[in-house]
């Protein structure tokens, strides 16, 4: 049953790849979407199945042979649905199939097989997220962390005759898999730690051990994982690779880089809550590592004209929101985070998407403005998008970053929660500023057309007489095309409404969604009972520092509410603050922003240059890496060796005459004479050893 | 007198396959070229039943051949190696205008001196049959004469290949001196007694035989020659000596310095650690900017080199098994990506060049996706066999106390993934489509990478069986 | 004086065959390296071991070497350097880093001789024997290294496959 889930994604992929070229594009696309319909089908079936279990219980495992074992080592091909994994699978399958059948219509430009090739990767893109979210233990979701990171990479450079494209893939991959050795290690290190790789295996080893308060192995294992989710959840340092994936299709950048798999990195933590609840050390890295990278990513978006890069640095952002929560310990909220980003950011992708289509690939929000009226559908769940990331109540974004930034509060990292404010605040900036740049003021874009707007008639005409406009068909801006405009309004219904599973206590809710994860981050029950009904939650009690974030654990207590309804006030007054700078400078007094610019040029520079840490990263690693490798390595030892013994440089071969004769190049005496060298210190080495 | 012609039955039968594959060459009508390759089939498929039945009995031959499940295990790795070669070779044969008889008969012998070499209890016949298997391989490298390129790499691999065998025979020489014997058990028993540091000269002749055996792995620096052989020599040929060769040079590399020496493992241990690390890096770096994809295969032969030293320097049963679980591996994921290449060259274009893959996917989509395989199992792509094994070896290297070792093997294996995928990416995303014309593909190479395929799958989706049987082949080695 | 006809055929073989790879000329190579087995067979004279020496003499200076002499005096190969490839100078630091790698590798190998810990080989009268005489080393040969016997006919096998398919001139 379960293996179903990833299983028809895969068979799309198959089909697609095999006979897709053969195929009209309604099939390769219909079959597409039909492998992630059964597939969501099947994973709400078994997620029903998981809710009759009782609470403690609610895990179903399902081997399908044994993979790899030998001895005291066992991996089986285990899938697992547990609440989290549950969690995960209908998001990556309910939002995933969306996305399918709004890139029917989003890629019908393209050829017949470049189309099938698209929806090819695109399915086989979910049949290992699957399996990464399904995976029972390290290795199975290993096989999905490394295939979700080969299918970003071929759908990054999907469009490969674009060189930014060819490059955003090549940095996406190289910089994922740095992250990808430390994971490696991390794995081979628990291994060796634990005897073995199942999750709840591991969970129930550890919890039996104490917290481990100075450096150890725990510490060590959990930070080379980390350091391996820093890579694919694009975080400080290795989040450079995820503002360059916007050269892939904006669908893609929704699945992938927004929705799903740039989340594998939070999951995987979820996943081995138990374990990072052991390791305080780490967990501080974390919360840091995910402020930090949050508010980075904040004043960077603040700055770029790219409506895509906007929301790449958004998603970064609030990827460190999610860290931040796993962190401190609040492994519930970071998930529901995960989720209601899942909606909002997917939404306002697709939505950005709609917006870029309209006006033919233009991404640049200096040419966009005033297309509220020509993209009403557009506009209208847009904006929903953006005032649920932004935190206004009542929709989702609003309750689980609340939850976060409340928990970060609780645990005592106040310096944290000041920081993570910050951040709402730069979120709700820079989220309006988009929006009043992108649908509201003046049309800027080539041949901004009449149609709908009076005013601009005579402009237009004017436009038009120059041939300047160069849309296609009539002229006129179309909003999303029904494949599209419906995506759109269920992820806005989503965005809304998805934040209601988990209304906090302090305002009369009962936080379902917590109470429906906590299993999933608690030691297996035979090794610690859970106690119904509470958070008994060994992991967050070890933050070795201040306040217990369970403190809410018997329903909130007087002063927690009190607290809890402070902080979620100010948050909100800090949400709609950031609406209002951003109204006022964007849309009342548009001169505002360009005279603040002009005012302090460095920092407008800064940020629109992202604080030039490609810069630093080129010029510190990849330069000298790239130099030492051709220059040293490649043409020291493989060209100038061989190549220049061909070349006929010195005293190396210079005849022409065929066969042995001039296979006698001096090039074979060098490999000889490396042969000698080897040799003679070989024996040197034993001799003075 | 029985149990000796049983231990050596699967040699036997190859050999005389290869003796057959010539008398039938030199009486058959012309224009008629048949069954050749059948021979070769047949007595490779014979010695794989005679090495499947000798399992579990660790019979002796003359003294000096042990039918060891060690050496049946690697006997079955090189003869998929010689299988798969001969499948893929009919189409190459005639391309290249290669005589027939005499290359299914070299084949054959290298498959001989290698099953041999995995076999051998003493130096004296080891270093024969290494040199079995290095005339056979030298000749074939060579063996399309008209060919400047193909004439060169057999030249340069030969001189290289008899300075490592002087060093290695210098080693025997050496160790004969000390021990006053040359079988295997001999030296093991005379070194295990003497209670004293080991003397200088034992830990020389250590160290030669280690030159040659890291010649013949083509461990750095002593892997110089490979790159160019690997390039010059014609591509099914490259595919075998970077598989077969290794696996032969690797299985004695293990018997000689685990149990002859086994004692002195604290002394040769580092040094190994030293070129492995060596070779680990050098293969990766230096293959990530080669723009022939042979090369590349080359460099990434080296690399996997360093990844098997490092099951060699763990030294543990599991270390052990690893590496030879990780040969067959290796193999089928090699062989599978040179018969790639192989096959699609024409006679005019050798189709070895990465931008040579460009579109491949258009044209060739199920070689492309074979390719695909095949090379991501190479990066070790999980669930692929390359992944599994990469992982047995490198847990068995921290299981051990070596995380160094393993931390640089997993660093380098992460960015070889990074030359693997430029030649998909080539065959995915460009669309210079059609540019250069396939040839057509026969249907015993195409038998021959379904194998592969099904290999590469069988070792990465259900290892275990594999590693038990490695596991158990190693348990009485030594 | 054992010791010192033992250095004095050692100079001639180490004397002979720096000749060998010094001569320009291919035919005077292979005097000199005729001179040097002749040399290599003594010393196997001193060591009490006759049969090795004859079978030195007999098939390394006399068939094998002969044979060479026959194949450079019919291709006619006076001199290396009609070789354009091989005239281009070597430069002197290669040839100095050559000789020195050469040296460090005989300090090398000196200095793991007389480190040696316990005395070589155990002598005993019957090894002794076997080395010496011509049925010990029958005996040996097809008993004790019988298997390794039929591989060298194996070996040899195939360096002639190897031979004909990289000269015969008709493929």
């Amino acid at each position: 049953m379960l293996a179903l889930i990833p299983l028809f994604p895969f068979i799309g992929f198959i089909i697609n790849a095999l006979i897709g070229r053969r195929l009209s594009k309604a099939t390769s696309g219909g079959l597409a979407c039909l492998a992630m319909l059964v597939s969501f089908g099947v994973a709400v079936v078994a997620f029903w199945r998981l809710l009759g279990l009782p609470a403690e219980a609610r895990v179903i495992d399902e081997t399908l042979f044994t993979w790899i074992a030998s001895g005291r080592f066992q991996a089986p091909l285990t899938f697992r649905l547990d609440p989290l994994a549950g969690l995960m699978c209908l998001v990556v399958t309910g939002i995933g199939f969306l996305i399918h059948v709004y890139s029917t219509a989003y890629m019908h430009e393209e050829t017949d097989h470049e189309y099938a090739r698209y929806f090819s990767y695109l399915n086989l893109f979910a049949a290992f997220m699957l399996v990464l979210v399904l995976g029972a233990n390290l290795l199975v979701m290993f096989i999905g962390w490394e295939g979700v990171g080969l299918c970003s990479y071929l759908l990054i450079g999907y469009w490969f005759d674009k060189q930014s494209a060819t490059d955003a893939g090549k940095k996406a991959f190289v910089v994922n898999r740095v992250g990808d050795m430390a994971f490696i290690v991390g794995m081979c290190l628990a291994f060796a730690s634990f005897g073995t790789l199942d999750f709840r295996a591991i969970a129930a080893a550890v919890a039996a051990l104490p917290p481990e308060v100075t450096w150890g192995v725990l510490s060590t294992i959990t930070l080379l994982f980390f350091i391996g989710a820093t890579g694919k959840s694009a975080q400080i340092p290795l989040y450079i690779w995820l503002p360059d994936a916007m050269e892939g299709p904006t669908p893609v950048s929704a699945l992938i880089h927004a929705a799903t798999m740039v989340t594998a990195g939070v999951y995987m933590i979820g996943r081995n809550a138990v374990l990072y609840s052991h390791a305080p050390l780490t967990m501080e890295v974390v919360a840091v590592i995910g402020v930090a990278t949050a508010l980075l990513a904040g004043t960077i978006g603040l700055a770029q004209n790219d409506i895509k890069r906007v929301l790449a640095y958004s998603t970064v952002s609030q990827l460190g929101y999610m860290f931040l929560a796993m962190g401190v310990g609040a492994f519930a909220a970071g998930i529901f985070h995960l989720y209601t980003h899942a909606f909002f950011k997917a939404l306002m992708f697709l939505g950005s998407g709609a917006v870029i289509h309209a006006l033919h690939g233009e991404q640049d929000m200096r040419k966009m403005g005033g297309l509220r009226r020509a993209l009403p559908i557009t506009y209208w769940t847009f904006l929903i998008g953006a005032l649920a990331i932004a935190g206004v109540p009542g929709l989702s974004g609003f309750f689980s970053k609340d939850e976060i930034l409340f928990r970060t509060f609780a645990s005592g990292h106040s310096v944290l929660w000041v920081l993570g404010t910050a951040t709402a605040l730069l979120t709700a900036v820079y989220m309006f500023r988009l929006i009043y740049l992108t649908f509201h003021g003046k049309p800027r874009y080539e041949g901004a057309y009449e149609g709908a707007q009076e005013a601009h008639r005579a402009h237009d005409r004017a436009a038009h007489a120059q041939g300047t406009h160069n849309h296609g068909g009539g002229g006129v801006l179309h909003d999303a095309p029904m494949a599209m405009a419906i995506p759109l309004v269920l992820l806005a219904i989503g965005s809304v409404v998805a934040g209601y599973v988990g209304v906090p206590h302090a305002l009369g809710g009962s936080n379902r969604i917590e109470t429906f994860l906590e299993p999933s981050f608690s030691p297996p029950a035979h090794t610690a009972p859970a106690v119904a009904g509470t958070h008994a939650e060994p992991g967050v009690a070890l933050s070795g520092e201040g306040a217990h974030a369970e403190a809410d654990a018997h329903g909130a207590t007087h002063a927690d509410t009190a607290l809890e309804l402070t902080l979620m006030v100010t948050s909100v007054a800090i949400a709609l603050m950031g609406i209002g700078i951003a109204t006022l400078v964007w849309l009342k007094r548009p001169h505002v922003a360009a005279a603040l610019a002009a005012r302090v040029p460095w920092m407008h520079r800064l940020l629109l240059n992202k604080w030039y840490v490609d810069e630093l990263y080129d010029a510190t690693i990849v330069q000298p890496i790239k130099n030492s490798s051709t220059v040293g390595l490649w043409k020291g030892v493989d060209v100038g060796v061989i190549d220049g013994a061909v070349n006929g440089t010195g005293w190396l071969v210079r005849g022409s005459a065929a066969g042995l004769r001039l296979a006698q190049s001096g090039s074979v005496r060098i490999y000889a004479a490396a042969f000698f060298v080897g040799t003679v210190l070989v024996i040197a080495f034993y001799l003075v050893r | 007198m029985l149990t000796d012609f049983q231990a050596i039955m699967p040699i036997l039968i190859v050999t005389l396959s290869a003796i057959v594959t010539m008398v039938a060459e030199a009486f058959q009508p012309k224009q008629e070229r048949a069954p050749l390759a059948g021979f070769g089939v047949i007595g490779l498929i014979g010695a794989a039943a005679a090495s499947v039945l000798l399992w579990g009995y660790d019979k002796t031959g003359f003294g000096v051949v042990r039918a060891d499940n060690f050496s049946l295990f690697v006997n079955l790795i090189v003869i998929a190696v010689g299988l798969l070669t001969i499948l893929f070779s009919p189409q190459v044969i005639e391309r290249e205008r290669i005589p027939p008889g005499e290359y299914y008969a070299l084949t054959l012998f290298a498959v001989v001196g290698m099953m041999l070499m995995a076999a051998a209890t003493d130096l004296l016949l080891l270093f024969l049959a290494l040199e079995v298997l290095s005339l056979a391989v030298y000749v074939l490298t060579g063996i399309r004469r008209a060919q400047f390129q193909s004439a060169e790499a057999a030249f340069k691999y030969f001189l290289l290949g008899a300075f490592s065998s002087a060093f290695f025979l210098y080693g025997v020489a050496l160790t004969y001196a000390i021990v006053g014997s040359t079988r295997l058990e001999e030296i093991a028993a005379t070194l295990a007694v003497s209670d004293q540091a080991p003397d200088g000269l034992v830990l020389v002749a250590m160290g030669l035989l280690a030159v040659g055996f890291a010649f013949k792995i083509s461990a750095v620096p002593f892997h110089m020659w490979a790159p160019d052989a690997y390039q010059g020599a014609p591509t099914l040929v490259t595919g075998f000596m970077a598989t077969g060769v290794k696996a032969a040079a690797f299985a004695a590399f293990l018997r000689v310095f685990l149990s002859s020496f086994h004692t002195l493992h604290d002394s040769w241990a580092p040094m190994l650690w030293l070129v492995a690390v060596a070779t680990m890096i050098l293969g990766t770096v230096v293959g990530v900017v080669q723009a022939n994809a042979k090369r590349m295969l080359a460099y990434s032969s080296v690399a996997h080199a360093g990844y098997l030293l490092v099951g060699l320097i763990v030294g543990t049963r599991v270390g052990e098994a690893a590496t030879l679980f990780y040969l067959a591996a290796y193999a089928v994921s090699t062989l599978g990506a040179f018969a790639v290449v192989a096959v699609l060259a024409t006679e005019e274009h050798p189709h070895d060049r990465v931008q040579d893959f460009a579109g491949l996917w258009e044209s060739r989509p199920g070689l492309a996706a074979l390719m695909t395989v095949f090379l991501l199992s190479l990066g070790g792509f999980p669930p692929l066999a390359g992944f599994v094994g990469k992982w047995y070896i490198f847990s068995a290297a921290i299981d051990a106390g070596y995380v160094w070792l393993a931390i640089v093997g997993v660093l380098t294996s992460v960015i070889s993934v990074f030359f693997y995928l430029r030649i998909v990416v080539m065959m995915y995303m460009s669309d210079e489509r059609a540019l250069v014309p396939t040839p057509a593909i026969t249907r015993s190479a195409v038998a021959g990478l379904t194998l592969a395929l099904v290999a590469v799958f069988y070792l990465g989706l259900l290892p275990t069986h594999a590693i038990e049987l490695a596991l158990t082949s190693v348990q009485g080695m030594f | 004086m054992d010791i010192w006809l033992f250095y004095l055929f050692a100079l001639v073989i180490v004397g002979a065959s720096l000749g060998v790879i010094g001569q320009r000329s291919p035919m005077h190579s292979v005097l000199f390296l005729i001179l040097s087995f002749g040399a290599l067979a003594a010393l196997y004279v001193q060591l009490d071991s006759p049969f090795a020496a004859v079978a030195q003499i007999i098939i390394y200076a006399g068939a094998i070497m002969v044979l060479f002499l026959f194949v450079v005096m019919l291709l006619n190969a006076s001199h290396e350097d009609d070789d354009p490839g091989a005239r281009a100078p070597v430069p002197v630091g290669v040839k100095v880093s050559g000789c020195l790698l050469a040296l460090l590798l005989l300090v090398e190998l000196t200095w793991a001789l007389t480190r040696v810990g316990r005395p070589a080989v155990e002598k005993d009268a019957a090894s002794a024997d076997s080395v010496s005489s011509v049925h010990e080393i029958g005996r040996v040969l097809f008993t004790d290294y019988a298997f390794a016997f039929e591989v060298t006919s194996v070996l040899i096998l195939v360096a002639m496959i190897g031979a004909v398919v990289l000269a015969k001139r008709k493929v």
